[in-house]
């Protein structure tokens, strides 16, 4: 079963090992080359701490469960933090082709929780592989052109 | 002054304003479409 | 048929990095030589609305694709500081700006004022023709390859240029291939 970064915005996240609640998922950062999901930002802001996806015990349909505390970290770089800050979400961007069009707004991410493999983009009421996504940042997605409809 | 006067005072001081910000930013942003000098 | 955008609806445009989604800078001044028919580059703005120039510019040959809602760059480092760029981009000549030049056929006939440029949605910077004021006041599109000279003031066109002015950029994107043709060109 896929599931979405819609669906996954807000969803609790707990320590397998205390089973504590340690805060809830805010964002999800993506890896564009290798289309996963490299980390879970936690909280938003100064606060906000980061898993990486290997450090997951299971990324379930309730909870995200983090093998234990000592696994959050941090923002490590300046695009971890701007991530951190919410300026990198990509659910919501205007969509731009590589030609320099835009197709639509990205409404929602499907993935694989099992793997943090990233499957479909959902722009407007259509749905295209997450293959196409060329790169993502403040302020937009791209998209390769193959995607464009016909003038 | 009468409330009317203030009115327009306040109307005449925002226009003033208005444009400032129009001229300054088309002054700032700028721009054309400038054709290159001819070589063979 | 061609997608055409003209080079007033560029101006302004953001640029952006593909792989970065950033939107980097805007565009200022776009530079197009008549002799090769294109854009050159571009200099820019920065983003923000009272923010002005960027010391960096865009030549056309940094350019991935140049659309109808902005112009795509690999990433920044195909902006250019001005003084590694050619002379053309990095200090564009005052007063040769052909928006105001008078369109004269060979024959002698004016076809009207230049008011814009057109140029070739998804290219680098392809001028396909120019917007056009009328004599009588209307706006019209004419294809290059158009002029014979251009000056500071004036473009002259072979006399057939007259045959092909269009209404408006759908016109003239369907007329450019056949005006190519009754030139003999490709």
């Amino acid at each position: 079963m896929s599931d979405s970064f819609r669906r996954a915005a807000g969803r609790k996240v707990i320590s397998r090992a205390s089973a504590r609640v340690l805060g809830a998922v805010h964002d999800l950062l993506v890896d564009a080359e290798q289309e996963r999901i490299a980390a879970v930002i936690i909280g938003r802001g100064r606060k906000a701490q980061l898993v990486d996806w290997a450090q997951l015990s299971g990324f379930g349909p309730d909870a995200v469960m983090v093998s234990d505390e000592g696994a959050l970290r941090p923002p490590s770089d300046d695009r971890e933090r701007a991530a951190a800050d919410g300026k990198l979400g990509l659910v919501g961007k205007r969509t731009l082709t590589e030609r320099g069009n835009e197709v639509g707004t990205l409404e929602d991410i499907t993935f694989d929780p099992e793997t943090g493999v990233v499957e479909m983009l959902r722009i407007g009421d259509r749905e295209i592989p997450a293959g196409s996504l060329l790169g993502s940042g403040p302020y937009a997605v791209v998209i390769d052109a193959g995607q464009e409809p016909p003038p | 002054m009468s409330a009317l006067g203030w009115l327009i005072l306040v109307l005449a001081v925002l226009a003033i304003v208005a444009v400032t910000f129009v001229v300054v930013r088309r002054r700032r942003r700028g721009g054309g479409v400038i054709a290159t000098e001819g070589k063979p | 048929m061609k997608l055409l955008v003209t080079a007033s609806q560029i101006r302004g445009l953001p640029v952006v990095t593909i792989r970065g989604g950033e939107d980097v800078a805007e565009v200022r001044d776009v530079i197009y030589s008549p002799e090769a028919g294109r854009l050159v580059g571009m200099t820019l703005n920065k983003r923000g609305f009272f923010s002005g120039r960027r010391r960096e510019v865009l030549p056309a040959d940094a350019v991935h694709a140049i659309g109808r809602h902005a112009v795509m760059i690999v990433d920044d480092s195909s902006l250019t500081a001005r003084d590694d760029a050619p002379d053309d981009v990095g200090r564009p000549a005052t007063g040769r700006n052909v928006i105001g030049n008078d369109v004269l056929t060979e024959g002698g006939r004016s076809l009207g004022v230049v008011r814009d440029l057109a140029l070739l949605v998804g290219s680098t910077g392809e001028v396909v023709g120019y917007q056009i004021e009328k004599p009588t006041g209307g706006q019209g599109y004419i294809p290059l390859p158009a002029q014979v000279a251009v000056s500071g003031a004036a473009l002259v066109v072979p006399d057939v240029t007259e045959e092909f002015v269009r209404d408006d950029l759908v016109g003239l994107g369907a007329a450019v291939d056949d005006f190519r043709a009754r030139l003999g060109l490709a």
